[in-house]
C-alpha cells in the first residue's frame, strides 16, 4: 500500500530541477493524482498512484525531469486537466508524474497572424475570458470546456461541440513546442513558423503528436489559431416519433452545405427515456416525442440569419417538430454536461444509485448508425442484467467531421456505473463489454474512438485490429522516439514495442 | 527539500493506531460524508477548478473539491489519514464559487433536493483534524486568544482584543446598549477598521433606525466553525444569544456577510427558540432606507469605482443586487461595474482565516483581484462589503494605485458624515 519508493537521491534530484515548492511525494499528492473520470478500478486505487508528483513551469525543467528519468528508468507520465474519458493520465507502472497545471500563462497575442502562444496548462474557458476583450474567440469546446487545458487536448486529439463550422483541436492547433521521451526540445507544426497553417514540408508531424496519450512526450507550448468571436449563436432542437426518422432529419442537417451549421446532434430513444427520468426539460414532452436532434448555427449574425432558416425549413420538411425556444436556447447552453450526474443512476428495481457517467465514444459511418446503435444497446443490457450497477444512459450522434461534417459521427454510449461496487468479477465484466463495444464500431467500418483515445483496457486490445499495418508503424515510431520506454510505459499496447527486439 | 509529510514515514500503511474516540469521529464522518463524497467523485467533471480561487494560484490538484471529496472516498478504503490531508483542507476560502459551479447541484439539484456542500465537507474535515489533534498551527494559536480575549486577535498575536474593548469604535456616538435593535459589528471591523461600524452606525442614525449594541459582543464563532475549532464556536453563540436575550433584542443587523452567514446557518442548531430573532444585512437595510427616501445621499463622491462582489454575500448567498442599488445610488460616482458572475472566480483570499495560516496565498488571490480591477477603464476605487476582505485588498490595492473602501464608508461620504 505504501507508494512505490524511488531510487535514493532521484527526488532530491527532482527538487533541485523543479524548487522545493514543486516536488511532492505526499500520500494525498500521489493518491489525488492516480485517477480520471474514465472507469477507475476503486478497489486496485494504489496500483495507479505515481511515486512522486512535479510541477514543473518551463520547457527545460520538463526536459530535465525528462532527461532524469531516462537516466534513472523510472516512468513518466504527463498530466494536464486530468478530464479524460479514457485513461492516458493514469499511471499504469507509477512513476514520476509531470502535471503541466503551473504552465497555464499566456505568452503571445499575435493580432497580426491571428494566433494566440500558450502554455499547455490554461483552460479554455479562462483564455476564452481574457481573449474576449479583443473580439477572438479560441473556439475548442467539448463537454469539459470549464476545466480541460490545452495540453490535454493536444495529448487526446480533442473533439470540439462547434467543430463542424471552426474545427477541432488538431485544426485549431497549429503548431506546438515538445518534449520528446529523451527531453529534447522541438517545435511540431505543419512545417515552417509557428503561425504557418499549411505546409507541405518534410513529414506531418503535428499529426503524429496528436493524440499520443503522453506516449510520445510532453507539450509545453501550443501556438492556438484565433477566432473572430461570433456576432450570432442559433439553436434548435427538433422532436421525432422515431429514431429511424430523427437519423434521417439528421443526415439531411448535416449534408445541407449550411456554412454557419456548427454541428449536428442526435438523441437516441434510450437517451430520451433516460432524460424523461428527472429533466425538467423532457419530463413535460409528449409520448411521441422519442427522438431528438440539437443543431447550432454561429458566425456572422447575417449569415446565421439565413443559415438558420434553412436548417428550420429542413428539420420541419424532415418531420421535426421545433422544441421551442427554451429548450432551444437553455438547452443548448448547458450542454457541457447537461445531461450526465449520478444522480441519474438507477438499480435494476428503479431505486436511484449514485453512477459515475461514463461515455464511450466512437466514430461511425452515418450509414451505419442505426445497426450500431442496437448491437451497443445489447452489450449495455447484458451488463446490466448480469450486475445491478451498470445502467444504459442512451446514446448521443454528433457529427464528427470539421467543415465538412456529413461523413462519421461521433457515436457515444452513456453507461451509468456504481463504481463504488466494483470487485474483480464485474470490473472484468466491464472491460469485456468495453471491448466488444469497440469491436462493433471497427466491424461496421469505424473507429474505437472519436475523441477520448482508445487506450483503455479492454479496448485497447483491439487497436491493432483497427489499425492493422499502422500499429506496427507505430511500435517503431515509439520505439525509435523512446529508446528506454519512459514515456506513459505500457499505455496503448506499447509495451510490446520493446518485448519484440 | 520536497514535501513529506509525516505519513510518508510510515510503514504500516494509513491507518493510523489513533485512540478510539478518533477512529469514532473518522468513521462518523464517512458515514456522513459519503454519498456526498461519492456523488463528486464519481461525477469527475471538475468544474469547481477554475473558479476557485485558491486552485487558479497554487494549480495543485490536493487543493480542489475533486481531491476534498475523494480523499473521503481514500479514507474509507484506507488508503488515507486525517493526517495525510489535514493540511490539504486548509487550501480553501470557502467562497462557494465550487458549489455554484457543480453540475450535481446545477442541473439536477432541485430535482432531488441535492447540493454539493464542498464547503460543509472542508469544515467537517477540519474539525475531524482539530478533535484528532492534527493542529495548524496559528489557527491554533487564533483558535486560543479568540477563546481567550472573546474576540479574534485581528490586531496581532499580542493585542489583546478583549470583549470590554469591542464598543471601542463606537466612542462619542452615544449609541444604548440592547434594545429591540443591535447593531453586531464583527472583529475585524471593530477592532482593525472602526470606520466601517462608524459609518453604518451614523448612516441608521440619520435614517431613523433606533438600535443599540450588545452588552458585551463576543466573534461571532464564524471562524471557529471554519477551522474546526467547534467548541469555541458553540461558547460564541451561545453568550451571543444569552447577551441578546438579556436585552430583549429581537433584531440584530450585521455590517458583514461572514457574521450573518454565520448566524443564519450555524445558530440555529443550537437553539430551538432561535426563530425569535430577526437577522438583518446592514447592506439591505440600508439600500432600503435609500430606497425610501429616508436617507438622503447629497454629497458627491468624485471617484470611479468598481464594486468587489464579497463571496459570503454574492456566491453564497445571492446577494449582488442591493450593494449596487446603493452605489448607483450615491452622486458624483462613476460605476464601473463587473457582473457578479464573472465575479464568481473572484476573491480576495481573505475567507475562513486562510491568510492567518497561508498569508501569502491569500495576498496573491488579492493581488489577482486587484488586477482585474486595473484593467478597468480609469478605476481609482475598489468598493467591498465585507471588511475581511478590505485588508489584503488595501494592501495589494496600495501596488496598482487603487484604493480600496467599504461600501458604508463611501455611503457616510455621500451623506455628509465624517469618517
Amino acid at each position: 500500500m505504501a507508494t512505490v519508493a524511488l531510487l535514493d537521491g532521484v527526488v532530491d534530484e527532482l527538487t533541485a530541477i523543479c524548487g522545493p515548492d514543486h516536488v511532492f511525494t505526499g500520500r494525498s499528492a500521489v493518491f489525488n493524482r492516480a485517477r480520471v473520470p474514465a472507469p477507475f478500478p476503486v478497489h486496485r486505487w494504489e496500483e495507479h498512484i505515481p511515486s512522486a508528483v512535479v510541477l514543473p513551469t518551463s520547457a527545460e525543467q520538463v526536459s530535465e525531469v525528462v532527461k532524469l528519468a531516462n537516466r534513472h528508468g523510472i516512468p513518466v507520465v504527463p498530466r494536464a486537466g486530468a478530464t479524460g474519458l479514457t485513461d492516458g493520465a493514469v499511471p499504469l507502472r507509477h512513476g514520476i508524474v509531470v502535471d503541466i497545471k503551473l504552465m497555464n500563462q499566456i505568452l503571445e497575442l499575435d493580432h497580426e497572424n491571428r494566433t494566440v502562444t500558450v502554455g499547455p496548462g490554461i483552460n479554455m474557458l479562462k483564455l476564452n475570458e481574457e481573449l474576449r476583450k479583443h473580439g477572438y474567440i479560441y473556439p475548442d469546446d467539448p463537454a469539459s470546456y470549464p476545466c480541460s487545458l490545452v495540453g490535454g487536448r493536444i495529448g487526446t486529439s480533442g473533439w470540439s461541440l462547434i467543430g463542424a463550422r471552426y474545427g477541432h483541436t488538431r485544426d485549431l492547433v497549429i503548431s506546438f513546442e515538445m518534449v520528446l521521451p529523451t527531453g529534447e526540445i522541438i517545435r511540431v507544426g505543419d512545417g515552417g513558423g509557428p503561425t504557418v497553417r499549411k505546409s507541405s514540408s518534410g513529414y506531418q508531424l503535428k499529426h503524429l503528436f496528436m493524440g499520443h496519450q503522453g506516449t510520445l512526450g510532453i507539450v509545453t507550448e501550443a501556438t492556438l489559431e484565433l477566432v473572430k468571436r461570433p456576432e450570432a449563436e442559433f439553436s434548435m432542437f427538433f422532436s421525432y416519433g422515431s429514431y429511424m426518422d430523427a437519423w434521417r432529419a439528421t443526415g439531411e442537417l448535416a449534408r445541407s452545405g449550411v456554412a454557419t451549421l456548427a454541428g449536428v446532434v442526435l438523441f437516441d430513444e434510450e437517451k430520451i427515456r433516460y432524460l424523461r427520468r428527472d429533466d425538467e426539460a423532457y419530463i413535460p414532452q409528449p409520448e411521441s416525442v422519442k427522438a431528438v436532434i440539437a443543431c447550432a448555427a454561429y458566425g456572422n449574425a447575417d449569415e446565421v440569419r439565413v443559415g438558420a432558416k434553412r436548417l428550420l425549413r429542413i428539420g420541419k420538411a424532415s418531420g421535426g417538430a421545433y422544441l421551442g425556444d427554451e429548450i432551444s436556447q437553455g438547452d443548448w447552453a448547458s450542454r457541457h454536461d447537461r445531461y450526465a450526474t449520478p444522480q441519474h443512476g438507477r438499480t435494476r428495481d428503479g431505486q436511484v444509485a449514485l453512477m459515475s457517467w461514463h461515455c464511450e465514444d466512437a466514430a461511425i459511418p452515418y450509414p451505419q448508425l442505426p445497426a450500431v446503435r442496437e448491437k451497443w444497446h445489447a452489450i449495455a443490457d447484458s451488463l446490466r442484467e448480469r450486475f445491478d450497477m451498470f445502467d444504459d444512459w442512451g446514446i448521443f450522434a454528433y457529427t464528427n467531421g470539421a467543415f465538412k461534417p456529413w461523413g462519421d459521427y461521433l457515436t457515444e454510449i452513456d453507461i451509468g456505473i456504481w463504481e463504488m461496487k466494483w470487485d474483480d468479477e464485474s470490473w472484468a465484466a466491464w472491460v469485456d463489454a468495453k471491448r466488444e463495444l469497440a469491436r462493433v464500431s471497427i466491424e461496421h467500418g469505424g473507429s474505437i474512438s472519436a475523441c477520448h483515445g482508445a487506450c483503455r483496457a479492454g479496448e485497447v486490445d483491439l487497436v491493432p485490429t483497427e489499425l492493422g499495418g499502422g500499429f506496427e508503424v507505430m511500435k517503431t515510431i515509439k520505439r525509435a522516439l523512446d529508446p528506454n520506454n519512459i514515456m506513459n510505459p505500457s499505455k496503448y499496447l506499447l509495451g510490446q514495442a520493446y518485448e519484440e527486439e | 527539500m520536497a514535501e513529506t509529510t509525516a505519513s510518508d514515514q510510515r510503514t504500516n500503511g494509513a491507518q493510523t493506531a489513533g485512540t478510539q474516540e478518533t477512529n469514532g469521529a473518522v468513521q462518523a464522518l464517512i458515514e456522513e460524508w459519503r454519498d456526498v463524497a461519492y456523488n463528486c467523485f464519481s461525477s469527475g467533471h471538475k468544474f469547481c477548478r477554475e473558479v476557485c480561487p485558491v486552485m487558479q494560484v497554487t494549480r495543485d490538484e490536493r487543493h480542489t473539491p475533486t481531491a476534498f471529496h475523494a480523499n473521503v472516498v481514500a479514507m474509507e478504503k484506507g488508503h488515507l489519514s486525517i493526517e495525510d490531508v489535514a493540511e490539504d483542507y486548509v487550501h480553501c476560502t470557502m467562497c462557494g464559487a465550487c458549489e455554484l459551479r457543480c453540475p450535481n447541484s446545477l442541473f439536477t439539484g432541485d430535482f432531488y433536493r441535492f447540493r454539493q456542500r464542498t464547503i460543509d465537507v472542508v469544515k467537517a474535515m477540519r474539525a475531524l483534524a482539530v478533535q484528532s489533534g492534527v493542529h495548524q498551527k496559528n489557527w491554533k494559536r487564533w483558535a486560543e486568544l479568540t477563546n481567550r480575549w472573546g474576540n479574534e486577535p485581528v490586531l496581532g498575536w499580542t493585542k489583546e482584543t478583549s470583549a470590554n474593548k469591542v464598543r471601542a469604535w463606537a466612542v462619542g456616538l452615544n449609541i444604548p446598549t440592547g434594545g429591540e435593535t443591535i447593531l453586531f459589528a464583527d472583529c475585524e471591523a471593530a477592532f482593525y477598521r472602526p470606520s466601517v461600524p462608524r459609518s453604518v452606525a451614523q448612516l441608521l442614525t440619520a435614517a431613523g433606525v433606533k438600535f443599540g449594541l450588545m452588552n458585551q459582543q463576543w466573534c461571532c464563532g464564524g471562524p471557529m466553525w471554519e477551522t474546526g475549532y467547534v467548541d469555541i464556536a458553540h461558547a460564541m453563540a451561545e453568550h451571543n444569544m444569552l447577551d441578546w436575550r438579556k436585552t430583549n433584542t429581537k433584531r440584530i443587523v450585521c455590517l458583514d456577510p461572514h457574521d450573518y452567514i454565520t448566524i443564519v446557518e450555524n445558530y440555529p442548531a443550537l437553539d430551538p427558540n432561535f426563530d425569535e430573532f430577526e437577522i438583518v444585512l446592514a447592506v439591505d437595510l440600508i439600500a432600503e432606507k435609500i430606497r425610501e427616501g429616508k436617507l438622503k445621499l447629497t454629497t458627491p463622491v468624485r471617484r470611479t469605482v468598481t464594486y468587489h462582489d464579497p463571496c459570503r454575500l454574492n456566491k453564497r448567498m445571492g446577494v449582488w443586487k442591493a450593494p449596487r442599488e446603493i452605489l448607483r445610488a450615491i452622486p458624483g460616482l462613476t460605476f464601473v461595474d463587473v457582473d457578479h458572475v464573472t465575479q464568481w472566480s473572484y476573491c480576495s483570499g481573505a475567507g475562513s482565516n486562510l491568510g492567518v495560516e497561508k498569508p501569502e496565498l491569500t495576498a496573491e488571490i488579492s493581488r489577482r483581484r486587484m488586477a482585474k480591477a486595473g484593467e478597468l477603464d480609469g478605476v481609482d476605487t475598489l468598493v467591498s462589503a465585507c471588511p475581511w476582505s478590505e485588508r489584503p485588498l488595501t494592501e495589494q490595492g496600495e501596488a496598482q494605485g487603487i484604493e480600496v473602501f467599504d461600501i458604508f464608508e463611501l455611503v457616510a461620504e455621500a451623506a455628509g458624515f465624517e469618517v
